[in-house]
């Protein structure tokens, strides 16, 4: 009976129908895929530049840079995005602990507050800091300075996360614990951190990738010997025009932030990361 | 029913107030956990802004010797910026809203018809690593030599004429802020039950009736604080005009910003220029929290 | 091993009691059900028996001993949640361990005792897996062995079965009643359904708005309650309102009798004891405990009614009806063989014979 169905002849309407609706799905895949390449264009044409010669050959000789007079710029990066993390992670935690599961008088105010330099201009940002380094806390162009401001622009945005698994967490897993007999701190570091892990992790890969990536704070408050690798890119670009080993660097960088977002998509998925910067 | 004579009941509370004594109150705990976010949040945000709003009502940099006070700032910038002001709402708002118009139906098919989400999710991240590679990037594809150079000569396109251009800068600013309306969109779409549109479609509504009166009003709330999100965010523009465009778009208030406070040292000025922008920042978020409540509304 | 008791046991969350001035004495090894709607204040209740919530007011003692201010994770009990609450980021045998592991008690021994508790459930076999592996009913037994393997005084259960579909309740329930017979440890159960708490207490506490409305068997709760509201919460019932008419000695050895004049109708039932001749009560009998007797028969005899047939359902094993019995509406489940012929449309005469009428004190001022 099936096979009969099958094989009779559609009629002329449904037909069409079904090649107008095949149609439709491929412009819409089409569409996206179409973004998906203005997305990435940006980062293919400076890995291309990357590697030609102004004769048009193909080469690796402007990584040469990256491994060798931007070295300490990409360092520099590291550490102080590693020092962010970590300040990050102690200031956050205990934060969304507190907002999640304390009663915090004038909680929406006090989290407006912290969220407070989320929505500042990152040059509004800078001048402030600027202007409070350089006259009421004496420490201008100093690594001190550099972190304060890494760390007062992203902790909001581990905080976020952090909240939002806190939140899905019921508390069942922590009263279960604590009746077979764990104290608070097993409690916490048994059952509560194993189980925010996604979350924290989240908050570790958005302070990431937005640290790695700042130049513009950056830029206002950094000093000779605190030129991170993205505001090197910047200044390079802006003094020394459009290099291959500027253009390199920048790829270093991109990869270095994609390959992390990959592992971690890979590890946790986008779940934790919803109604925050990345997704 | 027999009820605790009151002296029982007094005594137990007295025993349960030493308790607490011993154990510390849940509140003070709670604000014991909070505080080094609150001081990091005071230190390095609140003061700063207080200290920009005071430093903006001193003439040039006079407050670092002895301060001048007056509103000569603030009439400079009403007066002398006025353009400045105009060219960073426009741009803004431009940028947003070819976010809202191209990033409608990318949510829609991204909610509705796409399985592979992961996929253009991680490569959605491309645009976030920042603007600054974007415009890196984008500055070579329109080189004349660039990259995609034969596909342009073969459109007959002259890419040359984009770069330092408005659309240069449009086109970047957009790109960058993309992600942010399709995420708002794509979080209320994805509330909108198909079923609905279905409803609508065996009733007899045509698909773009079905827009009008269905989709649409479900998800303004997504197009709102999408809208506000890229322009939030598009306001405190930077590298894009510095890098791809002309000297109109580089008139933009954070460029103006630095030139003023860093080069020309004229403190008092960029901090007028800074309390605007932020004034105009603050609005736009405060405004999206109203409609959105808040993913956190506590 | 362990005797629980609550002595005036008051909670208040802000202007509201949640749990007013409860007692209870459990005996070492019973099983007790708390039974209630919701929001009547039995999980408060257990929650302060297991350390969760603080008592407002009132002492809780385990043996003789006053534990108010002992934290939870020190009380040595056992809870199990509606939902299993498995850590759902460790093993089966990782989560039966737990308990051992935070007491610091030596690897080899945990060991055994998770082997020893996994056989109790008959999960040997599931050791390794991760809880999601599981089935909803294997995931309860796993969590009754989390809650065992640590040997506590008290079993706690805060409506385990609730999130379980209605077969899996049943065998559960006689697990849960087999292991608590087996250890011999107290038990207090919490519960919405009332077969669960008939099918496995040794006694029940019905509670209401915060307060314990009665105490006793299930027979007694069922066959006498003793306030409107465990009338009518436990099973169904008809309640018709009357006044005392007069006394009646029982059989010897019974307590006395009461009759109810209501309207025309009189009824006889058991003495609540509180009542005078002329107070105003209400009389109860359940649906199943009314037979319907040949029409015509009797007439005027004591708990027999002549009604007409207004309404009939027909629900497979029994049948329902309701009958107005002179304005006054009754319902009627009938069983058995004969319940088929009460399908006959044609018959709306009928004559029912009420057994076990309740009879309780109809006072205005206890809220129902």
């Amino acid at each position: 009976m099936a096979s009969v169905a099958a094989s009779a002849p559609m009629p002329a309407a449904g037909r069409r129908g079904f090649r107008l609706r095949w149609l439709g799905e491929a412009l819409a895949h089409g569409y996206v895929w179409a973004w998906l390449a203005v997305f990435a264009l940006p980062f293919v044409a400076t890995l291309a530049y990357s590697l030609r010669t102004p004769d048009g050959e193909w080469t690796i000789s402007a990584y040469q840079y990256v491994f060798g007079s931007f070295t300490g710029n990409l360092l520099l990066s590291v550490q102080t995005t590693v020092i962010t993390i970590v300040l990050n992670l102690v200031i956050a935690v205990p934060a969304a602990y507190a907002i999640v599961r304390y009663p915090i008088p004038g909680k929406s105010f006090v989290l407006s507050t912290l969220n407070l330099s989320l929505y500042t201009p990152a040059a509004v940002m800078g001048v402030s800091l600027v202007i409070a380094y350089a006259f009421l806390f004496r420490i201008p162009q100093t690594m001190t300075g550099l972190i304060a401001a890494y760390v007062v622009g992203t902790f909001p945005l581990m905080l976020v996360p952090i909240i939002v698994a806190l939140r899905d967490l019921p508390t069942v897993f922590e009263e279960a614990a604590r009746t077979l007999g764990a104290t608070r701190m097993q409690t916490f570091w048994r059952v509560e951190v194993p189980l925010l892990g996604p979350g924290i992790s989240a908050g570790i890969l958005l302070t990431f990738v937005i640290i790695f990536n700042e130049f513009l704070v950056t830029l206002f408050i950094a000093g000779p010997s605190t030129t991170t690798a993205a505001l090197r890119v910047y200044n390079l670009t802006r003094t020394a025009g459009f290099q291959p080993s500027t253009a390199a660097l920048a790829t270093t960088m991109q990869l270095v932030s994609f390959v992390v977002v990959l592992l971690f998509f890979r590890f946790f998925g986008s779940r934790y990361l919803k109604g925050t910067y990345l997704i | 029913m027999t009820h605790a004579p009151a002296e029982v009941a007094i005594e137990y509370h007295i025993a349960e107030s030493e308790a607490r004594r011993r154990f510390g109150s849940p509140r003070l705990k709670g604000l014991a956990l909070l505080a080094p976010a609150v001081v990091v949040a005071v230190l390095f945000s609140l003061i700063p802004l207080a200290y920009l709003f005071q430093v903006s009502l001193t003439q040039d940099s006079s407050f670092f010797f002895t301060a001048q006070y007056t509103l000569d700032n603030y009439r400079e910038v009403f007066s002398r910026y006025r353009s400045a002001i105009v060219v960073t709402v426009y741009l803004a708002a431009m940028a947003s809203l070819i976010d809202l118009v191209f990033g409608y139906p990318f949510a829609y098919i991204l909610v509705r018809k796409i399985r592979y989400r992961e996929f253009v999710r991680t490569m959605m991240t491309f645009p976030l690593f920042g603007p600054l590679y974007l415009a890196f990037g984008l500055f070579y594809i329109l080189l004349p030599n660039g990259p995609l150079g034969p596909l342009f000569t073969m459109l007959d396109i002259n890419v040359a004429q984009y770069l330092f251009s408005q659309a240069a800068v449009l086109f970047s600013m957009a790109v960058f802020t993309f992600p942010f309306m399709v995420m708002n969109i794509g979080a209320a779409l994805s509330n909108v039950d198909p079923m609905l549109e279905e409803a609508a479609k065996t009733l007899g509504a045509k698909p773009w009736q079905t827009f009008v009166r269905v989709l649409f009003p479900l998800s303004w709330s997504g197009i709102v604080a999408g809208f506000l999100m890229c322009l939030g965010w598009n306001l405190g523009v930077f590298a894009q005009p510095q890098l791809l465009g002309s000297p109109a778009e580089q008139a933009v208030l954070s460029i103006q910003m630095f030139n003023k406070g860093l080069v020309q040292f004229n403190y008092g000025l960029a901090a007028a220029l800074g309390i605007l922008l932020m004034v105009m920042a603050f609005a736009v978020t405060w405004i999206s929290l109203r409609f959105s409540r808040g993913a956190l509304g506590a | 091993m362990t005797r629980v008791q609550l002595d005036l046991v008051t909670k208040r969350f802000g202007a509201t009691i949640a749990v007013d001035a409860v007692s209870a004495d459990i005996q070492d090894g019973e099983f007790v059900t708390l039974l209630g709607p919701s929001g009547c204040g039995k999980t408060t209740t257990l929650r302060m028996v297991a350390g969760l919530v603080d008592p407002t007011a009132g002492q809780i003692r385990f043996d003789g001993q006053v534990v108010n201010a002992v934290p939870s994770h020190r009380r040595n009990i056992g809870l199990a949640f509606q939902s299993h609450a498995l850590f759902p980021h460790l093993t089966v045998a990782r989560n039966v361990a737990f308990g051992l592991e935070v007491k610091g008690t030596p690897k080899a021994e945990t060991k055994a005792r998770v082997a020893d508790m996994l056989d109790m459930v008959e999960l040997a076999a599931y050791a390794d897996r991760m809880p999601a592996q599981l089935s909803g009913g294997q995931q309860q037994r796993v969590a009754l062995a989390r809650m065992l393997a640590t040997d506590p005084r008290v079993l706690l259960f805060d409506e385990p079965l609730s999130a379980l579909d209605r077969n899996l309740r049943d065998t559960l329930k006689y697990s849960i009643l087999d292991l608590q017979r087996r250890t011999r440890k107290t038990a207090i159960y919490v519960t919405h359904d009332q077969s669960e708490a008939f099918a496995i207490s040794d006694r029940i506490f019905v509670m209401n708005e915060g307060r314990i409305e009665q105490e006793g068997t299930q027979l007694d709760i069922y066959l006498r309650p003793r306030t409107e509201f465990v009338a009518n919460f436990v099973g169904d019932n008809n309640a018709i309102s009357g006044e005392v008419a007069g006394f009646v000695p029982g059989e010897p050895g019974e307590p006395r009798l009461v009759d109810v004049r209501a309207g025309d109708l009189r009824l006889r039932g058991m003495d609540p004891g509180n009542v005078r001749e002329g107070d105003r009560v209400l009389a109860f009998v359940r649906p199943e405990n009314i037979e319907i007797v040949a029409d015509g028969f009797g007439g005027d005899g004591e708990n027999l009614l002549r009604g007409q047939v207004e309404q009939i359902v027909f629900e497979g094993p029994t049948v329902r009806l309701l009958v107005d019995v002179g304005g006054t509406p009754v319902k009627v489940t009938a069983g058995g063989i004969d319940r088929l012929t009460l399908l006959d449309k044609e018959r709306r005469d009928v004559t029912l014979r009420l057994q076990d009428v309740t009879v309780v004190r109809d006072d205005p001022n206890v809220a129902a």
